[in-house]
């Protein structure tokens, strides 16, 4: 308990560290209303691009965590099979090709890549925790850990303010703000991803940052296809 | 299990996964095959499950060597979905027996979805194996772009290497414009002969482009893709081939420098061709020539080599305007031409020649030779427009006009040709009487004395005056009396010819007349008078004859004023033509600058100036021509 309000107090301050320093994210310059003098106005087009910046760079590096823990692991075996386990998110409904993405509303699509986001925010922390304090693995994979971790959360601020703006403009209705509290939905996973190996968590973050991925690419393609569609 | 450390989970997977590899046999189609052992039967399996687009995919399989199950129909293919922990195992929806292919379609196909494919005979015999599931989006191969070709961006300065820009189009069945694929690129190329491959960077834009080619080697280029963070590329487009040939702009800079070569070169030989051409003017720019002493009016080629006639004629005036005429010509395009002055109380020598001043001093019986500050440009006012530069004026009544006669008598010795000539005109003359050449006393206007060089004496005063003839003459006779002349040719060519005749002439003397009071030399009219040609030039003889008589009017007129024994013509009405009989060669020089054509016995000490020099027992008045016999200077 006294682990867990310790880092539950040190996580923000980190996150907020991180937040101020490296990443170049999609919330380094506030909101304009008004286009006020000074201020620094984003299209939604150049939303959307960061956004999937992010979230591209996000699956890379998830990809890359992967593909390390299986040298560690019997790289010769296709790990698909034994995941008999489902994902802890499998339970939130996502569109499984290309038809049903596109035929999704758009309230919709935003609505599960939020929960996507917020679904793998504790347990990638967690996992960095179990990480930094194990020395079995290098630095590296330390490092790549708490960027992972630190990306979903910056992720999910990016996607809330594309929603704003989408919002602001009319694009969407103003449902998804009555998206609950992150508290709520990690309530509800608690308990399933703690179960989770951690080679299972590599492989299912890796599943949903692609999702995330495609979702945004497929948002954006529909809603602002201006460049890079 | 329930409170699970990392360590924990990491040996338990461990364990775990060993023991599963233990258990399975065979191997699925993710894995390589190669380390398989071929010894072992090889059971029917999965070759390989791709999708093209993220919304198919396909799966091939094989029998082994289980030949008996090749048959169509003898395996049958089962996939699991595993949507959620109650799903089956469902049959292959499309068979493509040709090709032991089993093909998903789209509604069949669901991403990020496990999939288990499993081989079932005969006789519900299973062939499945746990490592053949996967999920769709990492058995994604795209299909190689399209529409690959190259455009040239630029040439290096050598031209030797360019750069070329490569572009192409994302495959049609990858569904890049909806956002559903994020495809990556890789462009490959190499020599045409080469075996390695050169890879350029993976992006994820449609063209790229491609540095340091070189020119006239042909490239080949092919480019394939994949899916954005994964691994697996699809094939290899075909070919496209990049050759650009050498340039031929390149060669416009070698005909360039040739022709500033040969401009330069033709520039240099033209500037050599005007060197060579305009040589004097050059000479004369960069070093001017020394000025000669040159008698104003005579060129000095005259006087070298027997072209006295020609000077005789500078000197009597030229025919008809005399030097005026003739002299600016010589010498108004040489502003160099100094102009000596005859200066008798100069001790520096100036003589043109030295044998001239020895023969002035000889003529002069002194010690030391005269000066030949000879005032040679000085202009009478008869003369020609004086364009001698610097001079003042020449009409200087201090200057003795004897000190042009006595150049002239200095410049007599000095010419062989002339002595030639003159010795001939003695020879002729030797019958004759000889006549002297006596300077008349200076002063008054001074003028120039057209006369020859040679001044034939035609008569003498009683008081040692002489009258010499009129050398004009000789011009205007030189045609008739050219016969007679020819006898006396032959001495040299042509100039040598006339200036024969001129000598000859020149023993007509321009009547010289002395005047006592200091103008010894007429004036040019005077001389003009004289020197105009008599009625009756006596042939067979060269020489004239001065006509006493027009004379004697004249110093009859003179005579009264002072007892000059000296012809003072005048008046222009005199018309002196007398011819001369011969000519003498001045011999000497009297202290006072007075020719002296024979030197008279010493009798009286030499008067001044104002005294005619000459004191020879002459009778009073004129001398006729018949009583030139009797003198005997």
């Amino acid at each position: 308990m006294v682990d867990r309000v310790a880092v539950g107090a040190v996580w923000p301050v980190l996150v907020g560290l991180v937040f101020c320093g490296e990443l170049t994210t999609v919330d380094a310059a506030p909101l304009c209303t008004n286009a006020q003098a000074g201020c620094h106005v984003l299209s939604l087009a150049n939303l959307f691009d960061r956004v999937i910046q992010h979230s591209a760079r996000m699956h890379g590096i998830s990809n890359d965590l992967h593909s390390e823990f299986e040298l560690y692991f019997l790289p010769s075996k296709n790990q698909i099979g034994r995941v008999s386990r489902n994902c802890h998110t499998s339970t939130i409904l996502t569109p499984n090709g290309k038809e049903n993405a596109q035929r999704m509303a758009r309230e919709e699509l935003t609505e599960v890549i939020l929960k996507l986001l917020v679904a793998w925010r504790d347990p990638l922390w967690h996992f960095h925790q179990g990480l930094a304090h194990h020395h079995d693995f290098n630095n590296f994979s330390s490092n790549k850990s708490l960027e992972m971790s630190d990306m979903v959360h910056e992720l999910r601020k990016g996607v809330q303010k594309v929603v704003e703006k989408m919002q602001t403009l009319g694009i969407i209705s103003n449902s998804i703000s009555s998206l609950a509290s992150p508290e709520v939905l990690l309530a509800s996973n608690s308990a399933e991803w703690r179960l989770m190996k951690d080679y299972d968590l590599l492989y299912c973050f890796r599943r949903d940052s692609n999702k995330v991925q495609n979702y945004l690419k497929i948002l954006k393609c529909r809603i602002v296809p201006e460049h890079g569609c | 299990m329930a409170v699970s450390s990392p360590s924990s989970n990491l040996l338990l997977l461990l364990l775990i996964s060993s023991l599963d590899w233990l258990s399975t046999p065979g191997s699925a189609f993710l894995i390589d095959w190669d380390h398989m052992t071929s010894s072992a039967p090889l059971e029917p399996h999965f070759t390989e499950c791709i999708s093209r687009d993220q919304e198919t995919f396909r799966c091939w399989w094989s029998p082994g060597t289980f030949h008996n199950l090749s048959s169509p129909g003898a395996l049958r293919v089962f996939y699991l979905k595993k949507e959620s922990p109650t799903s089956e195992w469902k049959e292959c929806p499309e068979y493509i027996h040709s090709n032991r292919e089993c093909f998903f379609d789209v509604n069949h196909t669901s991403v990020w979805i496990p999939y288990c494919m499993q081989l079932r005979g005969q006789n519900n015999v299973t062939y499945f194996n746990e490592d053949d599931c996967f999920t769709v989006e990492n058995i994604v191969r795209p299909d190689p772009p399209v529409s690959l070709n190259w455009t040239l961006l630029n040439i290096s300065p050598s031209g030797l290497s360019y750069d070329v820009m490569v572009n192409w189009e994302p495959p049609p069945s990858a569904d890049v414009g909806a956002g559903w694929m994020r495809i990556e690129y890789e462009i490959q190329y190499r020599e045409r002969n080469s075996t390695n491959w050169e890879a350029l960077e993976i992006q994820p834009h449609t063209q790229q482009t491609i540095f340091g080619l070189h020119i006239g080697k042909e490239y080949e280029v092919h480019i394939r893709c994949r899916m954005q963070a994964f691994v697996k590329f699809g094939e290899f487009s075909d070919s496209v081939f990049i050759q650009v040939t050498e340039i031929p702009t390149k060669e416009s800079t070698i005909p360039l420098t040739l022709v500033l070569v040969f401009g330069i070169l033709g520039i240099l030989i033209l500037i050599m061709l005007i060197v060579v051409s305009q040589q004097h003017r050059l000479m004369m720019v960069l070093l001017p020539p020394v000025p000669a002493p040159k008698i104003k009016g005579i060129d000095s080629e005259l006087l070298k080599k027997g072209k006295l006639d020609e000077l005789n004629f500078i000197l009597t005036g030229g025919g008809m305007g005399g030097l005026p005429t003739y002299a600016p010509d010589f010498y108004q395009d040489e502003p160099w031409v100094e102009f000596i002055e005859v200066d008798a109380d100069d001790g520096d020598s100036g003589g043109k020649e030295d044998n001239r001043g020895s023969d002035t001093q000889r003529l002069l019986g002194l010690p030391h030779p005269v000066s030949h500050r000879m005032n040679m440009g000085c202009s009478n006012a008869i003369s020609f427009p004086d364009d001698d530069s610097g001079r003042a004026s020449c009409y200087d009544a201090d200057l003795p006009e004897q000190d042009t006669l006595m150049l002239m008598a200095t410049l007599l010795p000095g010419q062989p040709e002339d002595e030639e000539a003159s010795l001939d005109v003695e020879e002729r003359a030797s019958e004759r009487s000889e006549r002297s050449l006596v300077p008349t006393q200076t002063g008054g206007p001074q003028t120039w004395v057209n006369t020859d060089f040679y001044a034939q004496v035609s008569n003498v005063m009683p008081s040692g005056g002489v009258v010499l003839s009129p050398g004009q003459q000789l011009r205007i006779q030189e045609s008739t009396s050219a016969t007679e002349d020819e006898p006396h040719k032959g001495k040299e060519g042509e100039d040598g010819d006339e200036t024969e005749e001129l000598k000859q002439k020149e023993l007509q003397f321009q009547l010289l007349v002395v005047d006592p009071e200091g103008n010894g030399y007429t004036t040019e009219s005077n001389v003009r008078q004289i020197s105009t040609p008599p009625s009756s030039p006596a042939p067979g003889e060269g020489y004239q004859t001065i006509h006493p008589q027009p004379v004697e009017t004249k110093p009859a007129a003179t005579a009264e004023d002072n007892q000059s024994p000296y012809i003072l013509p005048d008046s222009p009405q005199s018309q002196f033509f007398a011819p001369v009989a011969d000519y003498t060669v001045v011999q000497e020089l009297d202290s006072h600058h007075s020719l002296l054509l024979n030197p008279p016995p010493r009798q009286s000490p030499p008067p001044c100036l104002p005294q005619h020099p000459l004191k020879a027992p002459m009778p009073v008045g004129y001398i006729t021509p018949d009583l030139l016999g009797n003198l005997s200077p």
